[in-house]
């Protein structure tokens, strides 16, 4: 019941003639309605599988499927947050955000209570009418998330969303993530090089290997969480204090640091 | 405030100007009246040719012709090469296709075309058309080509994902991202228009202000072509005005500051 489906994914860039091979063998499904969170060493691919499975990139091998059927183009019903937010300076926020709305015909009264609701749960109150050159950094990393969010879509595909915000909206939204995911549960494909972050957010956690990058290692957070009832806690330090927590965290930061070590520049 | 500071600065300095001009000719007499009119010839010229007539015609006259012509040739020029420059950023097919043309073209000095266009449409207004059309046409449609070409891939890419349709990235996501270089490309097609219209009335014209330049200058009148010259200045003037206001208006999302 895969939902997002690497099977021996192979990409290879050409760059001035010379070929890089960035992807070699990517196996890796995200089961309908799981977070998975790709971690890795920088430059390894993580956002070269994302656009993929986003429909910007095509794999130079094997097969990237969404849903059971071969990505061909970008669409709604897989809604990218950008690593660089990719915001319609012209436009202000509240158009921002319902843009993707207007796309799929949803009428006008039912639009604006969506888009209402994506700016509260943004904590953008007050800037509907902003435009993008007017925010902060982390106030417009909020506009694309919202961007996304309201879509409401099957599938949800970022790419360090919450690299540009300052540490204490950084927790927020993550707390605000985990909170969206038990009541309303999305398929996730999620980018990050934050570790604790991956290990709070995710169900499993996937550690790339350096270029070319490959699944290294597939950790399954979702049931030690479950067994150690992390959602008991309602604060991310708490949940992070916790002895199961720090054991998942330092493997991971153990598997990448290996792959750091022996990179080559 | 600023900008009335301005106001008093601008017109001090054409006062000094003013001082000077009349101190370097009619008082001193260092500026001899046959190369440079005092201000009293100048003012006689204007009168003369704002109450009567000069060069077939009153100042007014004059104006309202290179003012209409300058328009017409502006617009047409703007009107096509635009949407022409648009289409080139966004298709490369259609890029493949006009841009020969254009490479071949664009050597040609406008002016160069002045010939060409007398000897085709004669002394009338619509061989200046054409040799405006010529000169404003080139930066329309580069810069419009240059601000499509310039749209960041992300917003591409956003606009995508999104499922936006053709018309509405055009409308909403296409111009608006090109507009600030397309009114660049507009402002030097109305600087365009202007040079090429006076040169063009001063190789040959029945009417308009190069027609005045051209006639006073023949019958050594100082005077008329300072009147001739400071009226095609006000003119350009106000119509790049005009433009910036509504470029101003049209921009109004990078102006808004927080
Ligand atoms: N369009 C492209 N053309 C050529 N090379 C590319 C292209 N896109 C990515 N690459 C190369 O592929 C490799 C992986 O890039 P990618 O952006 O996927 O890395 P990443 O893991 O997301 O890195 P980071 O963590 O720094 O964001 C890099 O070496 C990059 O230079
Ligand atoms: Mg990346």
């Amino acid at each position: 019941m895969a939902s997002i489906e690497f099977s021996s994914v192979g990409k290879v860039f050409n760059r001035a003639g010379i070929d890089f091979v960035t992807l070699d063998g990517v196996d890796l499904s995200v089961a309908e309605k799981e977070f998975v969170a790709i971690v890795g060493p920088s430059g390894c691919g993580k956002t070269t599988c994302l656009r993929m499975a986003a429909g910007f990139e095509f794999p130079t091998l094997g097969t990237v499927k969404v849903n059971y059927r071969d990505v061909t183009a970008p669409g709604p019903d897989r809604a990218v947050v950008f690593q660089q937010f990719a915001l319609f300076p012209w436009k202000t926020v509240a158009q921002n955000i319902e843009l993707g709305l207007r796309n799929k015909g949803v009428p006008k009264v039912e639009r604006q209570e969506r888009v209402k609701n994506a700016i509260a749960l943004m904590s953008l109150q007050g800037y509907e009418s902003a435009y993008p050159h007017q925010l902060s950094g982390g106030m417009q990393q909020r506009v694309a998330i919202a961007r996304a969010y309201v879509l409401e879509p099957e599938v949800l595909l970022m790419d360090e969303p919450f690299g540009a915000l300052d540490a204490q909206t950084r927790v927020s939204m993550q707390e605000e993530l985990v909170r969206l995911a038990r009541v309303n549960p999305r398929t996730v494909l999620f980018i990050t090089h934050a570790v604790e972050e991956a290990v709070y957010l995710a169900d499993r956690v996937a550690i790339m290997t350096k270029r070319p990058g490959r699944i290294k290692e597939i950790i399954d957070i979702k049931s030690v969480r479950l067994a150690e009832k992390w959602d008991e806690h309602e604060r991310i330090e708490d949940v992070m204090d916790l002895e199961s927590f720090v054991h998942l965290r330092t493997h991971i930061w153990r598997s990448l640091r290996e792959e750091k070590g022996s990179q080559v520049h | 405030m600023t900008n009335n500071r301005r106001l008093i600065v601008g017109f001090a300095t054409l006062a000094v100007i003013a001082a000077i001009w009349y101190v370097m000719t009619e008082a001193t007499g260092w500026i001899s009246p046959g190369r440079f009119p005092t201000p009293l010839d100048t003012w006689d010229a204007l009168s003369q040719v704002t109450f009567g007539e000069y060069a077939n015609g009153a100042l007014y006259e004059h104006a309202f012709h290179s003012v209409k012509l300058v328009l017409l040739g502006f617009m047409v020029a703007a009107g096509i090469g635009v949407p022409l420059g648009l289409l080139m950023g966004w298709n490369s097919k259609a890029e493949a296709l006009i841009n020969p043309i254009f490479l071949l073209i664009r050597p040609i000095p406008p002016l160069a075309w002045i010939p060409l266009a007398i000897l085709w449409l004669g002394l009338g207004d619509a061989a200046k058309v054409m040799v405006i059309w010529f000169a404003a046409f080139v930066p329309s449609v580069v810069n419009s080509y240059t601000g499509v070409k310039a749209i960041d891939p992300a917003v591409i890419e956003a606009v995508r994902m999104l499922g936006t349709p053709r018309w509405r990235f055009i409308r909403e996501v296409m111009i608006p991202a090109a507009l600030p270089m397309i009114f660049t490309g507009l402002r030097l097609s109305l600087q365009a228009s202007w040079t090429t219209l006076v040169a063009a009335e001063l190789v040959g014209a029945l009417y308009g202000l190069g027609r005045v330049l051209n006639v006073a200058q023949q019958d050594i009148y100082p005077g008329m072509i300072l009147v001739g010259m400071i009226s095609v200045a006000i003119l350009g003037w106000a119509t790049t005005m005009i433009l910036g206001q509504v470029e101003q208006r049209s921009l109004r999302w990078m102006q808004v500051r927080g």
